[in-house]
Parts: structure tokens; C-alpha cells; sequence
């Protein structure tokens, strides 16, 4: 279903009209905002619904907040929806961070998920109702953590020490004693999408949804059902979840109603005929949507507006919300509109426009130190673009020309973008994305192997029609919307393990036995030896982790309502089963079981490359002084780290490295997937990489043999290279990272690369660039995005940050302003190396 | 002989190459050069012989270099060694000795079979947009039989070839170089044989002759100029250029390549003076002023960037 679309017309709209740009403007200007009313509802009916179903104090927690949160429509919106009731306020819930938001209170110093700035403004009436808040969920959370508890039981306290600190050997949820936790526990620094805005849920109205629920629970008393049959304990399960379901269903209509009633209050004030006009236009919209189907393109984004916000809220306000393949929702309504001459393209770029503005000024509060969130900086409100369906059509169409132009032209770091590229994609939308990239600047949009998206779900023996459905979920995750449940992961800091295997088994940083003996590293004579030790740690870990993941998620189901209902409305299969998408309710619930991370194995085919050249092919030092060298972080090493530095890099299409990668990749596949998940009955899911992780995995090991420093980041994304060390060009890169089929086993398998606009500034050269891209796709790259600016332009914007607030950067899996990054992150971007041709 | 066991002296191999060609592109640089332009961006592709390099940045003046040389060709300066062009005998002891790799060689032998080893790496890529290998240099009608050779090679494995000459080089070894040359980037400077001897050393009989050659043959063409201001830049000159492609080369375009500083470091490292020193880039004006001419002449022109 190629449509034809007019390329010039889309280049010539102007997203930001004046009304946007006065919006933006002032959103820009304005003063972070602490808000506290969300959390305060939230704690009043928490106490109010005290011995009830907890599916049931759930749905009334987030109607109490729907139904009595203020509401505010800015002058000029054309989008009615705000978080909060501040221009930028930023929300939060205690009951998920007391402790944290307490100390918060007690310094006055707010923190925010998408900066690294602090927010300082509330009221002092807020702030002592905040710190009141703090403490009544302190005193009502339990006293011991059954995650933990459980981990004590099964292994013993040692597994702390595997545990204990962000970066050690695995990463999990729920294990750091120092992590804040509360009744409903936090683990929002772990896992990708979650709710989602729902197409089908849009699409029927949520009076369909209700509907269904009351079927399903006639049909529960008169027929054999999933809940009867898992006995009368899932009975009841089911009953209350339907009928939180409707409750939340009706607390949505009725909040889109409140917005209504707005629109109509300022109407009637209003003078201004061509505003009366657009607040009645808004007031029917929110009347309608989302009880019923949208009439128009407008309805439907102003719908998919609501729907953002009111997931964010029910999913215990976490704000990873992924919006979704919002090209294929929309073009129906614009077509529809188009034809009946409603509606052009200036008009639909206008509404996008409002839209970005809208999901960009939602803000949070946020608990986790910086350097170990998944990814600073970002909400990661992602949307996908195009892909081929079932019966072979991509699907390209207008919206998917637009929303790149409105994202190019807005610039605003989020919503991040996602295209998913098959051979079908017509070369002008490539050219178009590309395009739009370098006028973003940051890196935007990031571009995903369409074929083996889908393919990936074909091999778990998911049928076509819904493997194709997938997007872009989480900082490098993907699922298939409101089918799927993606929940939380397991991280293996491999170089952790490798570093253990350099001292058998011994950790230096705790001066604790963590690992196997697998032998004096100084007594190796060959690089199979190297790699031995390092497999056969790594083959003593994975069963521990597999038992840490397994505890972890079913202590996180008995815990039960920590999570909420994540929507379970919007899933029809969760509706059948009685079950919420995080309890495995959703039409596959593998997602949100079966998954390990892996960090790091760049940086061991890069050590172990160093380690061979130096050691054991030119023998010019001993494997002791390899290892002392590394100990001492090169002290009175300088000539052998220059000597690590210079050896065979990744990145570089040089065989010599590039065969240890081959050969590492292909091996610790085979052990982490040596065991079954018992859940699922599957193998697990490999993922690599997260956005910023690399920057607390590294803070836990000492210096390698590639040449990098102790406490220095790790490489960044999973196939990137060493920064700075891939010189031979991009091909070369992309090589390294295609010689195998690894990103069929390995999700979140991403290549950053940096461009500098000068190698981009004609049609011509950005054709060059589509070159790339498809050539990746073809060599089975997943995923991969070009940040573009020039070396003089991040060099500035560190000397200078006051005058680079617009400087956006691809980090991994979204873009983030420059100046908001934490230090260590913003001097590796400027060291990645700038694919510049001399 | 079996022609891909042919040796060639490179100094560089570049991938992703997009400056040299449609598509995405390899190019190989040979050594050697038959003229000598002032404003060459590329110093160390002049001589055929081996160079040594050293790049001022890295060097941390550990002094390592000087003791090691067994010629007493190198001493400690101010701002770095110092190589005593007579004295080295480009042995390479220090070359091998510097882990900051400060010192290098410019300049390679290498054989076809090798460099088109390189080359095949990113037929991927030369695939989705008719990219391919460019043979550049230096000047690859001085090393003919391996140009030839590694072009041969890319005719049988279906890689698209582009020959970047300055036209200065026997008929014959333009004519090998044509049996597998897919299109040619070919360089003009000057019309006048005078100022063009004064520029390159060399005056522009033959290279005007062969272009005939190339013209004849029907082989895809793209004329290229450098645009050195005060030196070729004139209206007049510009003109007699439009007007000889014209007559020689009719439906060849002209891509104009404005002049740049980005070589006078290499001038550095090699231990060379850069002459021009001052010259400052060529204006807007002037560079729309040459496009207006060239098109004045139904030619097609294009600026490279």
C-alpha cells in the first residue's frame, strides 16, 4: 500500500505556527515545578479503599486522581492533556520512593528524569504535604524487602556481593538495600515498555472495552472459562480485575469529560471567534473520545494525547509509554479527512506539532543517581514508523512523512523516533528520514531491521500477523504493543566476569572470592587459555542468574499490586484471562519473563585481542605484566597501554579482531541460553546493550587489556566500538558489527554512529548515507542511528553549555540534550569517533 | 605474469569514500606524481618512494627515536624531533620502536590480489547505489599495469571502477587503464601551457592530447578542476577551459573542487614547506561568478564540498 505522497508539499509545512512557537517558548522558560497533588490523591484513596482488592484500590487510585486532579488548558493549545497543572510541573508518586522523596524534601533539591538540573520550586504548603506523604508511606511500607529475602533463602547473602552495587556482576531489580523502596517497589530503572498507547482500544472506543468486560464476567458464571478452570482462587482474581477495568475505563471517559467541560467554560469566555472555535472542537473531542471511536484525524490525536497521559499515570507513574506505530493509527483518519477535504498537510503537521509539545512537557521526579539510570534524560515516549505487514505491504504512507518533519523541525529531544526499514521502503522516504535526521541534528530517527523485527517473533513461534505488528519500546527494547508484556531484565556485566577471570575468580574492588577458581591468569601460555577461564565463569554465573531472575519475578507477582494494573484494560487477553500483563495475562507474556542482558563483549574481543597480539604473538610482555599493568590502571605502564591501545580494534573490519568477536558472540550465546525457561518453556531472550548503562557497569571494574582506564565507561550501545578507535570509516564499522547473525539472537543489538554534517550537506551525500543503511539491514544489522553535528560544535557546547541548550544528541536508544548529560557521557560522545573523511 | 600478483605503491586505502564517485566507495591512492602543484592537498602521494611521517601531536618526546636511530638522523628539538632528510635511511628502527606511532611510513608495496582484497570488502555497500573502487592518487597512469590490474579485478567480480588522472602519462598506459575503467575522473588546471608549467611543472600538452584519447573511447567523464584563487580562477581562463572541454569532451560535466588548506599539515609531518601559505579560500562571488561561465557554455557544473 505505497501511497503516493508529495515530498515538496511535506518539506514546505510549517510545524511550528506562531501559536506553537509561543507554546514552546514558553514551556522553555519555564521554571521546573514540583506537583504534588497526583501524589497526595493517590495516598487519600490508597487509605480510603483499605482492605479491598488491590486490583480494585489500584483502579480507584488512579479514577480519584482522573476525577479530581486539576485541569489545565493552556491559552492557544489546541491539545487539551497536561500532567500536571504547571507549565512544567513535574509529578510523582511517594508510595513508590518515600525515603527518596523525603531526603528531597528535607534538601529542597528536586531531581528530574530528563535533566540533570535540580528543580528547587514548591510551595511551602506543597512541601510540607509532600514530606507528610513521604512519611506516612515510610511507616507503611514493609519492613523487609521479599525479593531480597527471597535471593537470602535460595543462595545465601552471598549473592549481595553479585548483586549488591550497580555494575557488579548482574544487574536485577529490587536488590540494592540502598535503592529506595516502597510498598509498591521502584524498579523504573530497569525494563522497557510498559502500558501502551492501545490502536484496537482507540480504534472501538473505550465503551467497547467496557462492554467486554461485562461480558466476560456473564460469561464467567455461565461457562466454562481460562479463570474457572485455574480454580476458584483465579475466580475471584478475574472478577475484581474486570471490574477494575471498567472502572478505570469509566474514570478515563470521565476525565477526557473534565476536559470538555473546560474547553466549553473557556469557550463561553472567549471572544475571540476563531478560539471559541477550536475549544469547541476540543470540547467535542474529549466529550467522544475516548468513550467512542474518533470521528476525525484531529479526534484521533487528541485521543492518542489521552491516552499517554492517562498510562502514565495508571502505571504507577512510570512514564515509559511507548506511543506506538502512531503512522499506521492515524493515516486512516487523515485519509478519511483528506478526501472529504477537511484536512491538508499543513493542518496534520500543525496537530503532530501540538502533539510532540504536549508529550515532551511531561516531566517526573526521579530517585536513581544519574550515571545509573538506564537512560538519563529521557521519558522514552518512542514512536515507530512504517513496516511491511502480513501479506508483504509496506506501509509507508504520509503520517510517516509528517511525523518526521514535525520531529525535525520542533526539535525536541523526545518523543524519540524509530523508522523500520525493509527493502520495500521507497528511497525518497529514506532520503526524507535521513534528511530529517541531519536537520534534527541529535540523532533522530533511529533506524530498525524491519525483517528481523518480525523474524524474531517468528522464530518464538509467534504467527505473522502479529509478529509484524511490532515497535520500538524502552531505551533499546522492542514488543508487540498490546499483545506483549515487556517487562524487566537481567544484565550480565560481562566484563565484569572477564575481569574475574583475569584473577580467579577474585574480585579486587570487594577483596571477595565472587567467582570460580579457574586458574593463576599470570600461568596462561595461549589465548584459549584467556578465554577457558572467562567461559567457564561465565558458565558458573548463568545458572545463578537464571535462579536471581526467576525469584525476582515471581516475588514481584506475589508482591501484586507494585506494578498496578499496567493497563490491563487495554489488553484484550488480559480482559479473557483475568490476569494483568505483568502476572503473563498478555497474548505473549515471554517478554516479560525470559530475557538477559549482556554488557561488555566489545571490550573483551578487544582485550583479548590485545592480550594475543602483545602477549602471546609478539611476546613482548609477560601475561604478569599484562595483569599488573591492568592492576596498577598502567601505573608505570604507559608504554604497554599505548602499546593496548594501538592493538586490533573492533570496528575496524579487521579480521584478526573482528574473528575473536565472531567467535566470543557465537560462545556466550550458547551459554546463556544453555538453559530453558521454565515459565516459558523457551529459551531465553538475549539483549544487549541499554543507553547509558555502559557508564555504571564501568565504574565497577578495573582497567582492561584494551587499553581502557579503570572506572572509565565501558563501549557504549552493544556493537559500537571503542570510542575513538574505529578510524577506517563506517563501512568498516558496520562490518565488525555484521560479520555474524547476532542481532537474530541479541535484541537491543545497537550501532551509534557520528556523522559530521558536512558529510551530509546534499542530496546526494544523504543517498550515500540510505547506502549505509541498507546495507546494514541487508547484512543483518538491527539497529542503528547517526548523531550529526560537528567537533567544533560539542567542543563549544562543553566550553560554553549556556549557549548549546539545543544541542541534541543520540545517546542510545533517544536523544538527549547535550547539556543535560552527565560528564562522563558527554566526553564520550565527543570521543566517539567522527566519521569525517579527510 | 599472473597481472594480480602485480605491486603497486600505495599510501592509502580509503572506505566509505564519497567524494570519488557515484555510490559508496573505496578508494585506493597510489604513490607518485608526475606533476608538482603548489596547492596538492595530498604531499605524501608526490614522491613513489617511501616517506617517513611524523605527526607533531602524538609525539610525547620520549626521545626514544633518537636513541635508537642507527643514522644519528634525528635529534631532539623544541617542538619536537627534528629528521635529517639526507642523514634517514629509511630503515624504519624507529618507526618500529614508537608505540605512540608519532613516526610512520608513508607509502606501501602491495599487490593487486591484496589491495583488491580490501577493495571487495564493501562490494555490500557499492551494490545498494552503484558505488564501487576509485584508483586516485598521485597519479595512476605512473603505476598503469596495477591500476589495470586491480580494475580487472573489479570488472570480474561486477565492482564499478573510476579512474581519478591528471591525464600526464603515456598513451599506453592510458590505454590499459581504459581496457577497465568504468568512467574517469580527469583533472584540468590551466589552458595556458605556460602558467600551467608555472603551477605543475609540467605544461598541458599531453594531458590535452589524451583527454582526445579518453573522449574518443566514449567512457563516462567527469572533468575536475581545482580552483586555486589568482592562480587559475580568472575569467579567462575559465572560458578557454569551458570552451576546450566543449570542443574535446562535449557532454562531460565539470565538477569545480575550490581550493582548501586542509594538506598544509601534511607538509609538516613530511618536512616540507607549503607555499601557500597565505592564499585564502576562494569568495562565494567568485565561485558563482566561474559556475555562471562554465553553464554559459551548456555545461553541466557542479561545486564539491
Amino acid at each position: 500500500m505505497s501511497n503516493i505522497v508529495n515530498a515538496e508539499e511535506i518539506r514546505s509545512v510549517k510545524v511550528l505556527t506562531p501559536r506553537l512557537e509561543k507554546l514552546k517558548a514558553e514551556w522553555e522558560a519555564a521554571e521546573p515545578q514540583v506537583y504534588v497533588d497526583d501524589t497526595l490523591l493517590f495516598t487519600e484513596s490508597w487509605k480510603e479503599t483499605e482492605g479491598l482488592p488491590v486490583d480494585i484500590r489500584w483502579a480507584r487510585a488512579l479514577e480519584k486522581r482522573l476525577l479530581e486532579c486539576p485541569i489545565l488548558i493552556r491559552e492557544g493549545e489546541i491539545l487539551a492533556g497536561s500532567l500536571t497543572k504547571f507549565i512544567r510541573g513535574n509529578g510523582t508518586l511517594c508510595a513508590m520512593k518515600p525515603h527518596e522523596i523525603l531526603k528531597m524534601c528535607e534538601t529542597g533539591k528536586f531531581a528530574r528524569k530528563t535533566s540533570d538540573t535540580e528543580s528547587t520550586n514548591i510551595t511551602p504548603e506543597d512541601l510540607e504535604a509532600l514530606k507528610q506523604d513521604a512519611l506516612y508511606w515510610i511507616d507503611h511500607m514493609p519492613k523487609v524487602s521479599t525479593v531480597n529475602k527471597a535471593y537470602e533463602e535460595e543462595m545465601g547473602t552471598e549473592v549481595f556481593d553479585l548483586l549488591f552495587d550497580h555494575g557488579m556482576v548482574f544487574e536485577g531489580r529490587g536488590v540494592r538495600e540502598k535503592m529506595d523502596r516502597g510498598l509498591f517497589q521502584n524498579y523504573s530503572a530497569y525494563g522497557g515498555g510498559v502500558a501502551q498507547v492501545s490502536q484496537k482500544c482507540i480504534d472501538n472506543g473505550l465503551n467497547y472495552v467496557i462492554d467486554l468486560c461485562k461480558k466476560e464476567r456473564e460469561r464467567m458464571f455461565n461457562e466454562v472459562d481460562v479463570a474457572n478452570s485455574h480454580g476458584s482462587a483465579q475466580f475471584l482474581r478475574k472478577y475484581w480485575l474486570l471490574k477494575a477495568c471498567i472502572i478505570s475505563c469509566e474514570a478515563f471517559i470521565a476525565y477526557a469529560k473534565r476536559h470538555a467541560d473546560e474547553a466549553r467554560r473557556q469557550a463561553a469566555e472567549c471572544t475571540d471567534e476563531a478560539r471559541k472555535a477550536e475549544l469547541i472542537r476540543m470540547a467535542e473531542a474529549c466529550e467522544r473520545c475516548p468513550a467512542e471511536p474518533p470521528r476525525s484525524f484531529y479526534e484521533a490525536v487528541q485521543c492518542v494525547r489521552m491516552y499517554h497521559l492517562v498510562c502514565w499515570k495508571e502505571s504507577s507513574d512510570r512514564p515509559e509509554v511507548p506511543i506506538g506505530r502512531i503512522d499506521q493509527l492515524l493515516y486512516p483518519y487523515y485519509k478519511k479527512d483528506k478526501e472529504e477535504g477537511k484536512i491538508n498537510a499543513q493542518d496534520a503537521a500543525e496537530l503532530l506539532g501540538a502533539l510532540w509539545l504536549k508529550i515532551r512537557e511531561c516531566e517526573n521526579l526521579v530517585t536513581i543517581p544519574r550515571e545509573q539510570r538506564a537512560a538519563p534524560g529521557s521519558l522514552l515516549p518512542n514512536i515507530t514508523l512504517c513496516g511491511v505487514n502480513e501479506k508483504g505491504e509496506e506501509l509507508t504512507n504520509e503520517i510517516s512523512w509528517l511525523v518526521l518533519e514535525a520531529m525535525a523541525q520542533i526539535k525536541l529531544s523526545e518523543p524519540a523516533v524509530y523508522v523500520r526499514v525493509s527493502d520495500k521502503m521507497p528511497d525518497e522516504f529514506l532520503r526524507h528520514a535521513l534528511d530529517c535526521n541531519v536537520r534534527f541534528g541529535g540523532g533522530n530517527p533511529a533506524f530498525l531491521n524491519d525483517a528481523l523485527g518480525t523474524q524474531r517473533y517468528l522464530d518464538r513461534g509467534v504467527p505473522l500477523e502479529d509478529a509484524c505488528d511490532w515497535n520500538a519500546s524502552g531505551c533499546l527494547g522492542y514488543h508487540l504493543g498490546c499483545m506483549e508484556h515487556l517487562g524487566g531484565g537481567h544484565n550480565i556485566n560481562q566484563t565484569k566476569v572477564f575481569e574475574l577471570a583475569l584473577n580467579d575468580g577474585f574480585d579486587r574492588r570487594t577483596g571477595k572470592q565472587l567467582g570460580l577458581h579457574t586458574g593463576d591468569a599470570s600461568k596462561f601460555t595461549c589465548i584459549e587459555d584467556v578465554l577457558d577461564a572467562y567461559y567457564k565463569q561465565l558458565d558458573y554465573f548463568v545458572p545463578i542468574l537464571h535462579k536471581i531472575k526467576m525469584l525476582g519475578l515471581a516475588t514481584e507477582i506475589t508482591d501484586g499490586p507494585m506494578s498496578g494494573l499496567r493497563c490491563a484494560m487495554q489488553y484484550e487477553d488480559c480482559i479473557r484471562e483475568g490476569l494483568t500483563p505483568k502476572e503473563g495475562g498478555a497474548r505473549y507474556p515471554e517478554g516479560w519473563t525470559s530475557w538477559f542482558g549482556s554488557r561488555g563483549l566489545v571490550d573483551i574481543a578487544d582485550s583479548v585481542a590485545a592480550i594475543k597480539k602483545i602477549v602471546f604473538d609478539k611476546e613482548q610482555v609477560t601475561m604478569a605484566e599484562m595483569l599488573d599493568a591492568c592492576e596498577k590502571n598502567w601505573e608505570g605502564y604507559e608504554a604497554l597501554h599505548q602499546a593496548c591501545l594501538n592493538a586490533p580494534k573492533y570496528g575496524n573490519d579487521d579480521e584478526y579482531v573482528d574473528e575473536i568477536y565472531d567467535g566470543l558472540c557465537k560462545k556466550v550465546v550458547e551459554i546463556m541460553q544453555s538453559r530453558i525457561d521454565p515459565i516459558t518453556g523457551k529459551k531465553p531472550m538475549l539483549f544487549i546493550g541499554a543507553a547509558a548503562g555502559h557508564i555504571s557497569i564501568g565504574k565497577a571494574i578495573g582497567a582492561l587489556p584494551n587499553g581502557r582506564n579503570a572506572g572509565d565507561p565501558t563501549n557504549d550501545a552493544a556493537c559500537s566500538a571503542m570510542p575513538g578507535m574505529d578510524v577506517n570509516g563506517p563501512t568498516c564499522t558496520m562490518n565488525s558489527a555484521t560479520n555474524d547473525d547476532y542481532a537474530r539472537e541479541y535484541c537491543g543489538y545497537a550501532l551509534n554512529m557520528k556523522f559530521s554534517k558536512s558529510l551530509l550537506n546534499n542530496d546526494e551525500k544523504l543517498d550515500k548515507l540510505g547506502d549505509l543503511v541498507r546495507t546494514f539491514v541487508k547484512r543483518n544489522g538491527w539497529h542503528v542511528q547517526f548523531n550529526i553535528h560537528s567537533a567544533e560544535e560539542l567542543q563549544a557546547a562543553l566550553e560554553h553549555p549556556e549557549n548549546y541548550k539545543n544541542l541534541l544528541v543520540r545517546v542510545g536508544g533517544y536523544s538527549a540534550y547535550f547539556i543535560d548529560l552527565p560528564p562522563e557521557l558527554q566526553a564520550e560522545i565527543v570521543n566517539r569517533t567522527m566519521h569525517e573523511v579527510m | 605474469m599472473d597481472y594480480t600478483k602485480i605491486e603497486g605503491t600505495i599510501f592509502n586505502i580509503q572506505r566509505y569514500s564519497i567524494d570519488d564517485g557515484p555510490g559508496v566507495r573505496t578508494t585506493v591512492f597510489v604513490k607518485g606524481c608526475p606533476l608538482k602543484c603548489k596547492w596538492c592537498s595530498n604531499p605524501e602521494s608526490q614522491s613513489m618512494e617511501k616517506q617517513l611521517r611524523y605527526r607533531f601531536t602524538s609525539c610525547k618526546k620520549c626521545g626514544t627515536c633518537v636513541k635508537v636511530c642507527p643514522n644519528g638522523a634525528i635529534t631532539m628539538g623544541e617542538d619536537g624531533v627534528i629528521i635529517d632528510r639526507e642523514k634517514c635511511q629509511l630503515c624504519g628502527t624507529c618507526v618500529k620502536k614508537c608505540l605512540l606511532e608519532a613516526l610512520t611510513f608513508a607509502g606501501e608495496k602491495i599487490t593487486v590480489e591484496k589491495a583488491f582484497k580490501t577493495v571487495r570488502r564493501d562490494k555490500d555497500y557499492y551494490d545498494q547505489g552503484g558505488g564501487g573502487c576509485t584508483c586516485s592518487g598521485g597519479e595512476i597512469l605512473m603505476q598503469p599495469d596495477f591500476v589495470a590490474g586491480i580494475f580487472r579485478m573489479c570488472r570480474e567480480n561486477g565492482i564499478h571502477t573510476n579512474a581519478d588522472t591528471c591525464g600526464l602519462g603515456s598513451r599506453e598506459a592510458l590505454e590499459k587503464i581504459m581496457k577497465y575503467a568504468d568512467m574517469f575522473y580527469y583533472d584540468l588546471k590551466h589552458m595556458d601551457p605556460v602558467e600551467h608549467e608555472k603551477g605543475t611543472g609540467v605544461d598541458n600538452k599531453v594531458i590535452l592530447e589524451n583527454l582526445k584519447v579518453v573522449a574518443e573511447s566514449g567512457i563516462p567523464t567527469v572533468i575536475r578542476v581545482p580552483v586555486i584563487p589568482g592562480y587559475n580562477d580568472s575569467d579567462e581562463n575559465i572560458t578557454a577551459l569551458a570552451k576546450t572541454v566543449k570542443e574535446i569532451i562535449p557532454h562531460a560535466p565539470i565538477n569545480l573542487l575550490p581550493y582548501h588548506k586542509y594538506g598544509a599539515s601534511k607538509y609538516k609531518m613530511l618536512g616540507k614547506e607549503y607555499e601557500l601559505e597565505e592564499l585564502e579560500p576562494l569568495s562565494q562571488e567568485r565561485e558563482n561568478r566561474i559556475v555562471e561561465i562554465i553553464k554559459s557554455f551548456g555545461i553541466e557544473c557542479k561545486v564539491s564540498k
